[in-house]
């Protein structure tokens, strides 16, 4: 393949269906070989959409909560492609789009956020840095309007989103001596758990769009995916620490 | 009355004193906030010994937080312990202090080390639950604006946190513009009592650096 990810290995957790599937699908068109690490099987779907259109795709399961499982997705990148050079951690709670108010969030909705996010960042980081660090790569983890500015429906999710630029700005001082770059995304995408949240809120849809000036959410893979290619890519060697906001507007504050 | 979470030493402890020579009545607890059930209870015992609450102040951080260490060799206990514990604490100190302060409103503040803002190596775990921390503090601010409270974040250098721990590496290029690292009772503690106080009414949702000009956010 040509493009911008040409040769380019990269990994994305949560890439079964949503903004990952297709943030996976613009990396392969960009012409990176992909390792769709997800839980379920619905990875599958994702790499046969990727080689249908011609590209180089494997799944691995892998539930970024577990550090064997994120091990395990490394090593079969590895054994795929013989090296890492990106990874994208993207997967989120399944809880993720369910409103709540702070005084009812029980351990177990915290845990639930908590570990995908969090802890996943943390096995994906442990255990993709001795290739990211041969390779010079990248990392780039998803955050989400709601890290930025908080949420009155989900705040939880804003809280492990926010934490996740945290994380993103000090790994990023960390790993610079080694030549890898980590940035944090910021998408306003079109998603399963977006339109979950339609379902369950029929005032949301409009009240989003009309605060989004560009009127409408992001197409993962048309519209989010090339903001990632971007920072995937070797053109954005000097970028580090960021937070990119892909939101239509939707922040401006910086 | 402000309740002051961490308040038995360190910067809990300044803020405490600090409060107190601004003339609040100060109830400083130093219980545990590794569930919700503890945290309720010390919240309860404090409010049962002193009074209705008017402020919170979440200043308590596990000293073992503090820990430099390259994430790559942090054992996955120690991330629990300096990452997701302090998320933990923090949402129960915020349910407590929200449940506390309903019927009459009232005032919140977390106290978040400016390396939330700016990143610090070394100090990853940290600094995610601190960043974490501010984020929570905003949807808190957002959900509870109906009931008269407000939520807030006061943002020392992370020195502040503990005693003999030396700054980061790579933040400061100058010297603070006003000259001089700040003190914790004599500098940050007078804008907790500000953000506690009547005429900050209407501040919700904000961060304020209070380390001498270091760190200036966009």
């Amino acid at each position: 393949m040509t493009g911008s990810l040409a040769g380019r290995r990269v990994l994305i957790t949560g890439a079964g269906r949503g903004l990952g599937r297709g943030v996976a699908l613009a990396c392969a068109e960009a012409g990176a070989d992909i390792l769709v690490a997800s839980p379920r099987e619905n990875g599958t779907e994702t790499v046969a959409e990727i080689e249908a259109r011609g590209g180089s795709a494997a799944w691995a399961r892998c539930d970024a909560t577990v550090a064997a499982d994120v091990e395990g997705a490394v090593a079969a990148a590895v054994d795929r492609y013989g090296r890492l050079d990106v990874v994208i951690h993207n997967a989120t709670s399944r809880r993720s789009s369910e409103p709540v108010q702070l005084d009812d969030v029980d351990d177990a909705l915290w845990q639930e956020h908590a570990s995908v996010s969090l802890r996943g960042a943390f096995h994906c980081a442990q255990a993709a840095l001795p290739q990211l660090r041969a390779r010079r790569g990248r990392f780039i983890v998803m955050t989400s309007p709601a890290g930025i500015e908080g949420s009155v429906m989900l705040p939880v999710y804003s809280t492990v989103k926010g934490a996740l630029r945290g994380f993103a700005k000090s790994l990023a001082r960390e790993w610079a001596p080694f030549g890898v770059t980590v940035n944090a995304i910021s998408p306003l995408a079109e998603t399963p758990a977006m339109t979950s949240a339609y379902e369950q809120d029929p005032t949301l849809q409009p009240r989003l769009e009309r605060v989004v000036p560009m009127g409408h959410l992001g197409d993962p893979e048309t519209e989010i995916g090339p903001a990632v290619v971007f920072l995937a890519g070797d053109s954005a060697g000097y970028i580090t620490g960021q937070t990119l906001a892909v939101d239509g507007g939707r922040f401006m504050t910086l | 009355m402000v309740l002051v979470t961490g308040g038995g030493a360190g910067i809990g402890r300044a803020i405490a004193l600090g409060l107190e020579d601004a003339h609040a009545t100060v109830i400083a607890v130093d219980g545990d906030l590794a569930s919700r059930a503890s945290t309720e209870a010390v919240f309860a015992e404090a409010r049962d010994a002193a009074g209705p609450l008017d402020a919170v102040v979440h200043a308590f951080v596990d000293p073992a937080a503090l820990a430099s260490e390259p994430l790559v060799e942090t054992a996955e206990t120690d991330w629990d312990r300096r990452c997701e514990a302090m998320l933990r604490a923090a949402l129960h100190c915020c349910q407590a202090a929200g449940r506390e302060l309903s019927a009459r409103g009232g005032r919140l503040v977390l106290v978040t080390p400016t390396i939330a803002l700016t990143g610090a190596a070394g100090l990853v775990p940290y600094a995610t639950a601190v960043e974490g921390m501010r984020a929570m503090a905003k949807s808190a601010a957002r959900q509870w604006g109906e009931r008269g409270i407000t939520v807030n974040c006061v943002a020392p250098p992370v020195e502040l946190m503990a005693t003999a721990r030396d700054a980061p590496d790579g933040l400061a290029l100058t010297e603070p513009p006003l000259g001089r690292e700040p003190d914790a009772r004599a500098d940050v503690a007078p804008v907790v009592a500000l953000l506690a106080a009547e005429p900050a009414h209407f501040v919700t949702g904000a961060t304020i650096p209070v380390d001498g000009g270091l760190v200036m956010a966009p």
